[in-house]
C-alpha cells in the first residue's frame, strides 16, 4: 500500500502547513493591542474539544488583475465551523485579522455564506465573531458580491435562528451592515469600532476631527447610537457573557427556550416588593428593584442597558422559564418614552415575539416625552413603532402597573384593550387620561383664574381627581384590568397567569408582512 | 481544527476602589492577615441567608447586582464593588491604562435636562461614591445625582432653582 502510504504523508504535511501558520509572532502582535486570536476566541466560545472547523484548507481566490500583494494563506482568514455552547448546537465564524487584516475576499465570503446556511437548515444559532479591515480591495466586486450573499442570508434567517454579532476590532463601510442586521450586537470597550465613513473621511469631507473611539467605539454605540446592544470591558468576558445570554434564548423559531430548574431562593409571596415604590408620585425608585424581587434569583440579564434608559429591557427566568421583560424606569426621566426607548422596546419585543418568549410589562410611565426635540425628530412614528411591536406579538403577554399609566403611554404600554392577556394593577396605580395637574389645569381653568386663592384650590382638586380618578379600582370595577393585586403576591400571580398562556394560540391571518411605520 | 488554546493560569485577581487582591482556583477558604491564615467559609441557611462564617461570627453577604465580571454586594451593610479578572484581562487593563492615561478628575453631568432642587455638597467637601450629590427635578421626578467616584469637590457649578440642560456640567471631583 505505497500509494496510500504517500497519501498519507502527504495529509500529515498539510496538516504541519496549517499548524505552522498560526505563528506564536501574529497571536503576540494581537495580544499586545489587548485583542485575542481567532483562534483563541472560538476555543473560549464552545465546550472542550466540540468545535469542528471546515473549510480549513481553501486558499483565496485569484487576483482578476495584479494589484496589491495577496498571502497565499489557508482558510484565507477566517475560521468557519459548529459546535457546543453549553451543550447546545451553535454555528460560527470568526475573522482572522492576523491573515490580510481579516479582509473579506470571495472566498472567505463563501466560507461564510456555507455556515450560514447550514445554520438556517439545522436551525441553530450563529455566532460571528467579527474583526476585520473590510472588503478586500485586491479582489474588488467580487468583495464586495461576497458581502451581498452575506448579507442576503441574515435576512433569509432573520426571526427563523438568533443570530448574534460580536464585534472585536474594527467593522468599517459596508460590513457594518452585516451585524447591524443581526438581532443583537456585542462588542467590546476600546478595541472595538464600528463606522460607515471612519475618521479619515470625516476629515476629508467635512473638515471635523475625530477619533476612532468617539466616533464609534463600544461606549458610543451602547450609550447613544443603540447600535450595540452588549459592551464588556475584554474579550473573555464579552465571550463568556454570551455564553450565558445565549442560554436564555431557543436554538429557533420552532422550539422553546431551555428550562432551568429554579433554586426557590425568591418567594412566591415576596413581603420586599411592598416597601420599593414610594407613596409620593414624585420620587423616583429603581425598577431594577422590582424586577429582581420578581424573577428568579439573579436571572436577570440587561440588554441596551445605556440606550434609552427610561425603559428597561431583558431577559429574566420565572420559575426557571426564560421571559422578556419591558419595564418603565422611573429613575431616569421619570420613565418616560421617548424616541430612543420605544425603539428599544420595539425591537425587543419584536425579538421575543419571533422566539416564542413570553412577555412581562412593568409599567410606570408619566408619558412620551415632550418638546420640540422630540416631536420633530419624529416621537409620532417611533412610538407607533412600539405599539404596533406589541399589539402584534402573540407570546403571552402580561402587564403589572406599578403607579403612572397615564394617556398614550398606557395604551401602547401592552393595556388589556390591546391584546395585553393579563393586566395587574398594584394598589399605588394611577391609571387616566393624564396627571392629576395637567387635568385640574384644562377642566378647571376658569375657576382656578377667577379664586381668589388658585393654589388651595388646584390642591383640593388635585386630591379629589387622585381619590376619584387617578386610581386602579375604577379600572377593575369596569374590566379595563384584571385585577388589583398585593404587590407581595406579583410573583405568584404572575407564574400561574403564564402557566394559564401556556398553549396560547393566535391564528395570524396569511399576509406577505404588515407594514410596520419603521 | 488545529488547537492551540488559551492558556489560562491558575491566578485571578480582584479589584476593588484602588486595592488588589489575588487568589487562585479552586478558592481555599482562608484569609491572610499579618502573618496568620485564617479560615473564613461562605454559607447560606434559610434564616440568615448567605454568610460569612469567621471566627465563628455570622456577616451577612448579598450580591446585589452582577453584571458579568462586575459585582455589587452588601457585606455588614456595606456596599461595595469589585471585578474579577482573569490573567489576560488584567494584563489588558495595564496595556490600556498605559496608553490612555490615568483620569484625575470626574465630571458629574446632567444626565437629562431638568431643574436644580438641592445641592448637597460644598467646595472642599469629601463624597464617598454612591452619594447623592445634587436633586434633579426631571419630567416632576426627583432624581438623585450620585457621584460615581470617591473624592474631593473641587467645584460646584450647579445653582438651586436654575434649570439645567442634559450633559451640563454640575459638580468637579478629584480623585
Amino acid at each position: 500500500m505505497e500509494i496510500s502510504g504517500k497519501r498519507y504523508k502527504a495529509f500529515i504535511d498539510r496538516q504541519a502547513a496549517i499548524k505552522h501558520q498560526y505563528s506564536p509572532k501574529q497571536a503576540g502582535k494581537q495580544h499586545s493591542k489587548g485583542k485575542l486570536t481567532a483562534q483563541e476566541r472560538i476555543s473560549l466560545l464552545f465546550d472542550n474539544d466540540t468545535f469542528e472547523e471546515i473549510d480549513a484548507f481553501v486558499t483565496p481566490a485569484d487576483q482578476p488583475v495584479e494589484f496589491g500583494k495577496v498571502e497565499r494563506s489557508f482558510g484565507d482568514g477566517v475560521i468557519v465551523g459548529h459546535g457546543k455552547v453549553n451543550g447546545r448546537l451553535v454555528f460560527s465564524y470568526a475573522q482572522d485579522f492576523t491573515i490580510m487584516g481579516g479582509s473579506l475576499g470571495i472566498v472567505h465570503a463563501k466560507k461564510i455564506a456555507k455556515i450560514q446556511e447550514m445554520a438556517m437548515k439545522m436551525g441553530a444559532p450563529i455566532i460571528a465573531l467579527i474583526d476585520s479591515g473590510g472588503a478586500r480591495i485586491q479582489e474588488g466586486v467580487a468583495s464586495l458580491s461576497g458581502y451581498a450573499s452575506i448579507f442576503q442570508n441574515i435576512i433569509n434567517s432573520s426571526g427563523i435562528i438568533p443570530q448574534i454579532s460580536v464585534i472585536m476590532g474594527p467593522a468599517a463601510g459596508g460590513a457594518v451592515y452585516s451585524p447591524a442586521l443581526t438581532d443583537f450586537v456585542f462588542m467590546v470597550n476600546h478595541t472595538s469600532y464600528m463606522f460607515v465613513t471612519g475618521p479619515n473621511v470625516v476629515k476629508e469631507v467635512l473638515n471635523e476631527d475625530v477619533t476612532f473611539e468617539a466616533l464609534g467605539g463600544a461606549e458610543i454605540h451602547a450609550r447613544k447610537s443603540g447600535v450595540a446592544h452588549m459592551i464588556y470591558d475584554d474579550e473573555e468576558n464579552t465571550i463568556l457573557a454570551l455564553k450565558k445570554f445565549l442560554s436564555y434564548l431557543p436554538s429557533n423559531n420552532v422550539e422553546n427556550p431551555p428550562v432551568v430548574a429554579d433554586d426557590g431562593s425568591v418567594p412566591d409571596i415576596n413581603e420586599k416588593l411592598i416597601n420599593i415604590v414610594p407613596d409620593d408620585p414624585n420620587k423616583a425608585y429603581d425598577v431594577k428593584d422590582v424586577i429582581n424581587q420578581i424573577a428568579d434569583r439573579n436571572s436577570f440579564l440587561e440588554i441596551s442597558e445605556l440606550f434609552g434608559a427610561s425603559l428597561v429591557t431583558g431577559f429574566a427566568r420565572l420559575k426557571g422559564k426564560t421571559i422578556g421583560i419591558i419595564a418603565n424606569q422611573p429613575k431616569v426621566l421619570a420613565g418616560v418614552l421617548d424616541i430612543d426607548s420605544s425603539t428599544k422596546g420595539a425591537r425587543f419585543i419584536r425579538f421575543c415575539d419571533a422566539f416564542n418568549i413570553p412577555l412581562l410589562t412593568l409599567e410606570d410611565v408619566p408619558g412620551f416625552l415632550p418638546g420640540i426635540d422630540q416631536e420633530h425628530a419624529g416621537i409620532i412614528r417611533h412610538g407607533a413603532k412600539l405599539l404596533f411591536a406589541y399589539s402584534e406579538a402573540t407570546v403571552p403577554k402580561i402587564t403589572v402597573i406599578l403607579r403612572k399609566a397615564y394617556g398614550g403611554a398606557y395604551i401602547v404600554m401592552n393595556s388589556k384593550s390591546l391584546g395585553g392577556d393579563f393586566v395587574f394593577a398594584w394598589p399605588t396605580a394611577e391609571i387616566a387620561v393624564m396627571g392629576p395637574d395637567g387635568a385640574v389645569a384644562i377642566l378647571y381653568r376658569k375657576e382656578l383664574a377667577e379664586s381668589k386663592d388658585p393654589a388651595e384650590l388646584k390642591k383640593e382638586l388635585v386630591k379629589k381627581y387622585r381619590d376619584k380618578i387617578a386610581n386602579p379600582f375604577i379600572a377593575d370595577e369596569s374590566g379595563y384590568i384584571d385585577e388589583v393585586i398585593d404587590p407581595a403576591t406579583t410573583r405568584k400571580k404572575i407564574v400561574s397567569a403564564f402557566e394559564a398562556l401556556n398553549n396560547k394560540w393566535i391564528k395570524v391571518p396569511s399576509r406577505k408582512h404588515g407594514n410596520m411605520p419603521l | 481544527m488545529t488547537n492551540n488554546k488559551l492558556q489560562v493560569k491558575k491566578l485571578y485577581s480582584l479589584t476593588s476602589e484602588k486595592k488588589k487582591y489575588s487568589f487562585s482556583l479552586p478558592l481555599k477558604h482562608s484569609i491572610r492577615i499579618g502573618k496568620r491564615e485564617y479560615e473564613v467559609k461562605l454559607k447560606s441557611d434559610e434564616k440568615f441567608g448567605t454568610y460569612i462564617l469567621w471566627k465563628n461570627r455570622k456577616y451577612p453577604v448579598e450580591i446585589v447586582r452582577s453584571r458579568q465580571n462586575k459585582y455589587e454586594i452588601l457585606f455588614n451593610d456595606i456596599s461595595y464593588t469589585f471585578t474579577v479578572e482573569t490573567p489576560f484581562s488584567l494584563q489588558r487593563m495595564k496595556v490600556l491604562n498605559s496608553k490612555m492615561g490615568k483620569a484625575e478628575k470626574e465630571d458629574i453631568k446632567a444626565p437629562m435636562p431638568g431643574k436644580i432642587i438641592d445641592v448637597l455638597v460644598r467646595e472642599g467637601s469629601s463624597v464617598l461614591r454612591g452619594e447623592p450629590v445634587v436633586i434633579l427635578e426631571a419630567m416632576k421626578m426627583q432624581n438623585e445625582i450620585l457621584s460615581p467616584v470617591n473624592g474631593v469637590v473641587t467645584k460646584v457649578v450647579a445653582r438651586v432653582n436654575t434649570n439645567v440642560m442634559k450633559d451640563d456640567l454640575l459638580v468637579e471631583i478629584k480623585l
